[in-house]
C-alpha cells in the first residue's frame, strides 16, 4: 500500500542523509581542526603519495572498489523499484485451495462493478477504482468526484452503505481498507436542476 | 435537510440559505485516536520524488563507479582518467583547510541535513482528512478541490461576484467580491454557507472560517 511505500522513501532518505551529514562533518572537523589528536593536523595534504600509489601496488583495491559500487548501485535500484511500485492488484483468487486447480476473477471487473454503481448515484459525477496490496486482503482506493450542490454527509453515507458492503459481499471479505478521495465538481444542473 | 440514507429524490437540493441543520457535532469516528492517527497519515506526503531523485543519482554514482574501477582493475582505462594517479591535481593542491574542501564539504552535509529533514518532517498532507462513518475507509478532499468547491458555493449567494478561499491547516479564508451597495448581511450569508460546507464534511482539524467583503464599484 501507499503507506508501505512512504515508510521505506522515509526511511532510506534518513539513513541516506545521516551518512552524507555525518561524513561531511568529519571532514568539516579535520577542516576546521576540530580535534588534531584524533582526526589528524588540517594542514596535510587530502591525499597523500602513499594513497595515491597504493592501488597500483595491491591489486585487490579496484576490483573491491567495483564490488562495493555494484552492491550501491543494486540496492539503489531495488529502492527506486520498491518506491514506484503501486502494488496494484490485477486478479483475485476466488478459491483459497490451489489443489484442484484455480479460478481468478480480474480485479478490473470488480473496479468497473463499483464504479459503474457509484456513478449511477445521482449525486455522483465520476468515480475510479483500483484495488492495492496483496490479492488475498486488497485495499480499496477510491476517487469520487460528486457533484458540488450535493450533500457530502449523502454522498458518503450512500458510498459507505451501499457500493462498499455490495463490493465486501462480492468478494467475501469481511473488511476491506478504503482510502477515498472525494472530490467536488460544479454541477452542471444534471440531476439537480 | 433530511438524513435519510438514499441518494434520489428531491432531498438532495440543499437549501443554501436556510439554517444550519441539525447535525451532531463531531463525527464518532473522530473520538477514537486510531481513526485521526491512519486519517493523518494516509494523505501525508510520500517524499516519493526526492526518494526516486536521491535513488536515482545512487544508482548512476554507484554504475559509474562500477564500470571505471572493473576498467582500472584491468588496467586499461574506458575513458580518460588517468587512474594511475587518479587524485589529479587534489594530491599536490588540495589541503583539508583549503577553501574547496570546506565548500564541499559544507554543501554535503546541507544536503544531508536536508535529506533527514525530508525524512522526519510529516509535511502538509495532500488532501485534508474528513470524517466517515465507517471505521475502515479513510476520507479525504484534495486541498485544491475544497478550496475551488467552497468558493463555486459561496459564489452562488446572490450579489457575491468572485470568491477566493484559501485554506489553511485550522482556517478558512475567503475574499468575496460584490457590486451591490448594500452589504448587508453578505458576510454572515457568505459565512453560513462555507461553514455549513464544512460542517457537513467534518475535517479532521476543527476550521475556522474567515471572510472578507470587497465591494467593487461599477
Amino acid at each position: 500500500m501507499t503507506r508501505h511505500t512512504a515508510h521505506i522513501s522515509r526511511t532510506w532518505l534518513v539513513i541516506i542523509g545521516l551518512i552524507l551529514l555525518l561524513g561531511a562533518g568529519t571532514v568539516l572537523a579535520r577542516a576546521l581542526g576540530a580535534s588534531t589528536s584524533v582526526l589528524g593536523s588540517s594542514s596535510a595534504p587530502l591525499l597523500t603519495h602513499t594513497q595515491v600509489a597504493y592501488p597500483t601496488q595491491h591489486s585487490w583495491v579496484w576490483p573491491v572498489v567495483a564490488a562495493v559500487c555494484a552492491v550501491i548501485a543494486a540496492l539503489a535500484l531495488w529502492w527506486m523499484a520498491a518506491q514506484t511500485s503501486t502494488k496494484t492488484v490485477r486478479s483475485l483468487p476466488l478459491e483459497p485451495d490451489h489443489r484442484h486447480g484455480r479460478t481468478v476473477l480480474p480485479a478490473a471487473t470488480v473496479t468497473n462493478a463499483v464504479t459503474d454503481e457509484l456513478e449511477s448515484y445521482p449525486t455522483i459525477r465520476s468515480a475510479g477504482a483500483v484495488l492495492r496490496g496483496s490479492s488475498t486482503r486488497p485495499g480499496l482506493q477510491l476517487v469520487v468526484t460528486a457533484e458540488n450542490r450535493a450533500d457530502p454527509v449523502i454522498v458518503r453515507r450512500s458510498i459507505e452503505t451501499e457500493a462498499l458492503p455490495h463490493l465486501r459481499t462480492a468478494l467475501e471479505l469481511d473488511t476491506i481498507p478504503t482510502v477515498m478521495r472525494m472530490q467536488f465538481s460544479r454541477a452542471f444542473d444534471r440531476h439537480l436542476a | 435537510m433530511s438524513d435519510t440514507p438514499g441518494h434520489r429524490g428531491p432531498t438532495l437540493v440543499i437549501p443554501q440559505r436556510a439554517g444550519p441543520p441539525p447535525r451532531q457535532a463531531r463525527a464518532d469516528a473522530w473520538s477514537q485516536p486510531g481513526a485521526r492517527r491512519s486519517a493523518r497519515r494516509v494523505f501525508r506526503p510520500r517524499r516519493t520524488i526526492p526518494g526516486v531523485l536521491v535513488a536515482a543519482v545512487l544508482a548512476a554514482a554507484g554504475i559509474l563507479g562500477c564500470i571505471w574501477a572493473a576498467s582500472a582493475a584491468l588496467s586499461h582505462a574506458l575513458w580518460k582518467v588517468p587512474h594511475g594517479d587518479f587524485a589529479g591535481p587534489l594530491q599536490t593542491t588540495a589541503h583539508w583547510s583549503g577553501t574547496a574542501t570546506l565548500a564541499v564539504a559544507s554543501a554535503v552535509a546541507f544536503v544531508g541535513f536536508l535529506l533527514i529533514l525530508i525524512g522526519v518532517l510529516p509535511g502538509r498532507t495532500r488532501a485534508i482528512p474528513v470524517a466517515s462513518g465507517d471505521g475502515s475507509v479513510v476520507i479525504g478532499v484534495p486541498r485544491r478541490n475544497l478550496r475551488r468547491s467552497l468558493s463555486w458555493l459561496a459564489e452562488e449567494v446572490p450579489g457575491i461576484d468572485k470568491v477566493k478561499v484559501r485554506a489553511g491547516r485550522r482556517s478558512v479564508r475567503v475574499r468575496a467580491t460584490t457590486r451591490l451597495r448594500d452589504t448587508t448581511g453578505l458576510r454572515e450569508q457568505v459565512q453560513a454557507v462555507v461553514k455549513q460546507r464544512l460542517a457537513a464534511l467534518d475535517p479532521l482539524w476543527p476550521t475556522q472560517v474567515k471572510v472578507k467583503l470587497r465591494r467593487k464599484k461599477g
